[in-house]
């Protein structure tokens, strides 16, 4: 998808028809099916492999204490995939155009930056944690639940570094609010298709269905 | 005879690629070159964590091996000082004696200041032998007395191979084999001081040296305070 507008737009609409139900979840899965390229999501594994074992164990402890942990995990996963598929397709600027374009160069253009920082902070993650996983090799260490506490810490420690960094470095430059940037887009005819197919989705998990179904039966 | 013998190995990304061949053997190793000319990733490649594109590379009675990442926080494992000593089978008490940071052995490192971390983990390095130590650029961080005692502890291990990838140019330890990474190659310079002839990263001051007719023995700073005294005499 070359728009980064109607991407964004598709993510959000696709992240919160996946939480509200099953149905919405397996509705967004199908358009993930349909739209998204899979060799994003080969590229992108590494990088929620202990996030998705993460939602797996507390998915088990909400189904062991009598919630709907099954229906917890899928939906989660689905959102997982989304997820995946933006950081896969989002290339550097996009947040920024999009924030300007939709907000204007103030607050728009501060949204977009902090937008940027984060997607720069999770491309600083992957390569910190295979440095990590080289690190604990290198000490005979296996990768596992134990490596997730200190490999945390040094994940969310450099991650606070970084930002106070970045922070200074605005700071030294004279940034205050705001900036100039004009914006261009790409938008492709499956791009259209795409995010009103999106946007359907969204209006499925929104509608009742189940009710329907015990009425009509 | 401990050896490491490096045959045409290779690995590229999109617009960047590294080549190596040569044969390391025992003694300090200088591997030099610009930020970005890929020594990190032959560092990790010669390590065996870093999968090769091509070519293969022989170990001979290379039993123990480690390597010292630039950044010394990706190292920690443990939540204290104490820990992190022990998973690198050091003592504490000893350890964090011989760098002045006695009685800290319950902080966590990631409150130690980078220079001080990296002071910390370069200790917990060197304070066992192995028959391969790759070190990724072991002076980033460390001030100039650091940078000196540094060399000085390099300059004393006598077992194995021990091969420092650095753009560091001002304070060296003295070291048996010069190399450089140039245009994505692996270049074998020679020992010093005959490596001076050929080395394209080559110190400012070896260099100046050079033309001032007072070539040092070598790269340390020893050598390099005895070849301006050569030049008052």
């Amino acid at each position: 998808m070359q728009d980064p507008r109607i991407r964004i737009a598709s993510a959000t609409v696709l992240s919160l028809a996946a939480f509200i139900s099953l149905l919405g979840a397996a509705a967004v899965f199908l358009w993930w099916l349909v739209f998204i390229p899979h060799h994003l999501l080969a590229k992108k594994i590494r990088l929620v492999g202990s996030l998705i074992l993460m939602i797996a164990f507390f998915s088990l402890v909400l189904e062991l204490s009598g919630g709907n942990g099954l229906s917890y995990f899928v939906r989660m996963i689905v959102i997982i995939l989304i997820g995946m598929w933006i950081f896969g397709e989002q290339k550097s600027g996009d947040f920024l155009s999009t924030g300007v374009w939709l907000f204007g160069e103030k607050t728009g253009f501060e949204i977009g930056m902090i937008a940027e920082m984060g997607m720069q902070s999770l491309v600083s993650f992957t390569d910190d944690i295979d440095r990590i996983r080289m690190a604990e090799k290198v000490k005979g260490m296996p990768w596992g639940v134990r490596s997730l506490v200190p490999a945390g810490l040094v994940l969310v420690h450099d991650a606070l570094v970084r930002a106070e960094d970045n922070a200074e470095l605005l700071a030294i430059r004279g940034y205050q609010k705001g900036g100039t940037l004009c914006p261009t887009f790409c938008t492709r005819r499956m791009d259209i298709v795409a995010g009103i197919a999106a946007g359907g989705v969204f209006i499925f998990s929104l509608m009742p269905v189940s009710e329907f179904f015990i009425l009509y039966r | 005879m401990v050896r490491i013998t490096l045959n045409q190995i290779s690995t590229s990304r999109e617009y960047w690629s590294i080549s190596a061949s040569g044969t390391f053997t025992k003694g300090l190793h200088l591997v030099s070159g610009d930020v970005g000319s890929g020594k990190s990733t032959l560092a990790l490649m010669m390590c065996g964590l870093l999968p090769l594109s091509a070519g293969n590379i022989e170990r001979e009675e290379i039993k123990t091996s480690t390597i010292s990442l630039q950044f010394p926080e990706l190292h920690i494992t443990g939540l204290t000082l104490a820990e992190e000593c022990a998973s690198w089978g050091c003592d504490p008490y000893v350890l964090l004696d011989s760098i002045k940071l006695t009685g800290k052995k319950e902080m966590s490192p990631l409150t130690l200041s980078r220079g001080e971390l990296k002071r910390f983990h370069l200790a917990c390095v060197l304070a066992k032998d192995y028959d391969l130590l790759l070190l990724d650029e072991p002076f980033s961080s460390l001030d100039c007395e650091e940078k000196v005692k540094l060399c000085a502890r390099l300059e004393q291990k006598s077992q194995g191979i021990c091969i420092i990838f650095t753009h560091e140019q001002n304070i060296l330890p003295g070291v048996n084999r010069v190399w450089e990474i140039e245009n994505g190659t692996l270049v074998d310079c020679g020992t010093p001081p005959d490596a001076f002839r050929n080395w394209h990263h080559i110190p400012p001051v070896i260099k100046k040296l050079m033309v001032l007719g007072s070539i040092p023995r070598n790269i340390s700073r020893n050598d390099l305070q005895e070849a301006v005294c050569r030049i008052q005499e």
